[in-house]
């Protein structure tokens, strides 16, 4: 919803400068709306997963519904475009039923425009994963984040975010092993003089580099599709605050967001190992902010962020738990 | 060297474990999407699309709006992770277009247009899955998603692949058969008998045609069968909800509510 009338955009913004702060679906300012959450719902891809925010319950429609798949692909290193160790490439499309007003043209520019903020953020080498290599200098994987906008009904910023951390917490890397092709040895005459420590010419003694000689890799032949993409903790969560100061709200629903002038959009990734970070920050609308303002919205962001951060991290374990629990019962069934 | 698969074994068998004129298992899903009008994701074995459908309503393109009818508008995506190797389709690409055309003539004569001069419908369909029967199953997804959006049709349009296999026919083909085998898609009206669509774009004998082309108007009848059941099922619980809505004292649901 691009356009909001004046007395539309009058009423939301009274309403929540009142005391209580009051909004249309009756939520506080910093409730979210319902969250669903799957992975593994594209068996093709190495990690996948749909997240709908604000759908009605019992089969209703609506909310903001986002699917993200990774697909992971050999590249060459020399000859290819690959980077030793691996790389990351994210891509968003936003399907035409979500944004159905929308004319063709804008609709890309929409598309490139949260692809850029996906792929900077995630493809940041603080959050590389290491498992991404192959054979060092030779093959990596080439990690392809597809994210899907199916529907919007606001903050699609955030639903975004977390479908693309619930896909990367489910990415598998296949296991490989390095194959070294070793030559035919040539046969040896037998001669009374030959030195027993003959080494082969062009080898020094002195020589203690260790170089890899695995020419090609083959795919280790498990059980399981892999093992889990290196960094799990480390990906971050998204929180927009929409700011009408005096006051800041979350999730806003798409006429609440046509109504609010200002979008602070903030990344944050909470290591076990350390303290949060700071991903990234983005302001988007036509309004303005005091720069004292920026480190109290900072420090509450954090807040909120480490709980949804929390609350995803034992979905995503829950998802982990009833995919290999269910997979167990099922073949035990049989 | 490695084994080649059997597309039907001496059995009788397919490489799936199907039989010959077996189809693969079928999941309708009609619940509300977004805020489309109607929405519906169908799923053929391991291929699944979802279709939306928003209308009628004022056409997105005005200028190409007629007087006296609607306007049906296709728009296919196909999503990147949708095959084994993964493929990025943009949205101008030739193949998509052609799908999105193929759907838009098939669903000309049975969508009762005249009904709704100057609007349009739209109708979005997203592939997120494919082993086969891409067309078969984005026919079948648009049918319902059309039904489910209330929009009046002259029939339910079915469609299923068929193929043939040195003089054997199949139905409902897999990626594996599909990529051996000459191979049609067929939709057709199942009360009628009548067909709205027929492609193939593989080289077939003039005399393994009209075998195949029968067999699988044949098979469109057991879709229609599934679709019937789906929608039923559908509407009922519409129906029982509905019915345990909480209604004004007194049960009747016409009357005001006095507020003292």
């Amino acid at each position: 919803m691009a356009s909001i009338s004046k007395s539309e955009r009058s009423y939301i913004q009274t309403s929540l400068h009142s005391t209580p702060a009051l909004r249309a679906d009756g939520r506080g300012l910093f409730d979210f709306r319902s969250v669903f959450l799957e992975t593994g719902i594209a068996p093709l891809a190495n990690g996948s997963a749909r997240v709908n925010v604000g759908k009605s319950p019992q089969e209703g429609g609506g909310g903001t519904e986002v699917i993200a798949a990774v697909k992971l692909e050999v590249e060459d290193v020399q000859s290819g475009d690959g980077v030793d160790g691996g790389r990351i490439a994210c891509n968003v499309s936003c399907s035409p039923a979500a944004y159905s007003h929308v004319p063709s043209n804008s609709l890309d520019d929409l598309q490139y425009d949260y692809t850029t903020v996906l792929h900077q953020a995630l493809s940041h080498p603080t959050l590389h994963p290491k498992n991404l290599g192959i054979l060092p200098k030779k093959k990596a994987w080439l990690l392809n984040l597809d994210v899907t906008i199916l529907s919007d009904a606001g903050n699609a910023f955030d639903v975004m975010f977390m479908a693309a951390r619930a896909a990367l917490w489910d990415t598998k890397v296949p296991k490989t092993r390095s194959v070294q092709y070793a030559g035919k040895k040539p046969a040896r005459v037998p001669d009374e003089n030959m030195d027993v420590d003959d080494i082969s010419a062009g080898l020094s003694g002195f020589d203690t580099r260790d170089l890899s000689v695995a020419t090609d890799f083959e795919l280790a032949d498990t059980w399981d599709e892999g093992e889990p993409l290196e960094g799990r903790d480390r990906w971050p969560v998204c929180i927009s605050l929409n700011i009408d100061p005096p006051v800041y709200y979350l999730d806003a629903t798409l006429p609440e967001e046509a109504a609010t002038p200002l979008r602070l959009i903030l990344l944050f990734a909470f290591p076990s190992s350390s303290s949060p970070v700071l991903q990234s920050m983005k302001l988007l609308g036509p309004g303005e902010l005091l720069l004292s303002r920026i480190k109290d919205y900072l420090s509450e962001g954090e807040k909120y962020a480490r709980g949804l951060f929390n609350a995803l991290d034992s979905k995503l374990r829950e998802e982990d738990l009833r995919r290999t629990q269910k997979a167990r019962s099922k073949f035990s069934v049989r | 060297m490695g084994s080649r698969i059997e597309i039907l074994n001496d059995d009788g068998y397919r490489s799936d474990g199907r039989r010959q004129y077996e189809l693969r298992e079928i999941t309708m899903d009609l619940s509300h999407r977004g805020t489309a009008d109607g929405s519906a994701m169908i799923t053929h074995g391991l291929t699944q699309v979802l279709v939306t459908v928003f209308g009628p309503r004022e056409a997105k393109m005005r200028s190409q709006t007629l007087h006296d009818r609607a306007v049906l508008n296709v728009e296919v995506s196909i999503a990147p992770f949708s095959t084994g190797e993964r493929r990025k389709r943009s949205r101008g690409d030739k193949r998509i277009l052609e799908l999105g055309s193929a759907i838009k003539s098939t669903f000309e004569p049975v969508v009762q247009t005249s009904l709704y001069p100057r609007s349009g419908i739209d109708i979005y369909v997203h592939i997120l899955q494919q082993d086969g029967g891409l067309m078969q199953a984005s026919i079948n997804a648009t049918t319902l998603a059309l039904v489910s959006a209330g929009i009046p049709l002259l029939d339910l349009v079915c469609a299923v692949t068929g193929g043939v296999h040195s003089s054997s026919p199949m139905l409902d083909l897999t990626t594996l058969e599909e990529n051996d085998i000459p191979h049609l898609t067929v939709a057709v009206m199942p009360k009628s008998g009548k067909v709205t669509l027929v492609t193939m774009e593989t080289r077939l004998h003039v005399d393994r045609f009209g075998d195949i082309f029968k067999l699988a108007c044949e098979a469109g009848q057991v879709i229609h069968k599934e679709m019937k059941k789906a929608v039923k099922a559908r509407t009922q619980r519409l129906v029982d909800a509905m019915d345990t809505a909480p209604r004004a004292h007194g049960g009747y649901a016409d009357r005001d509510i006095e507020m003292d």
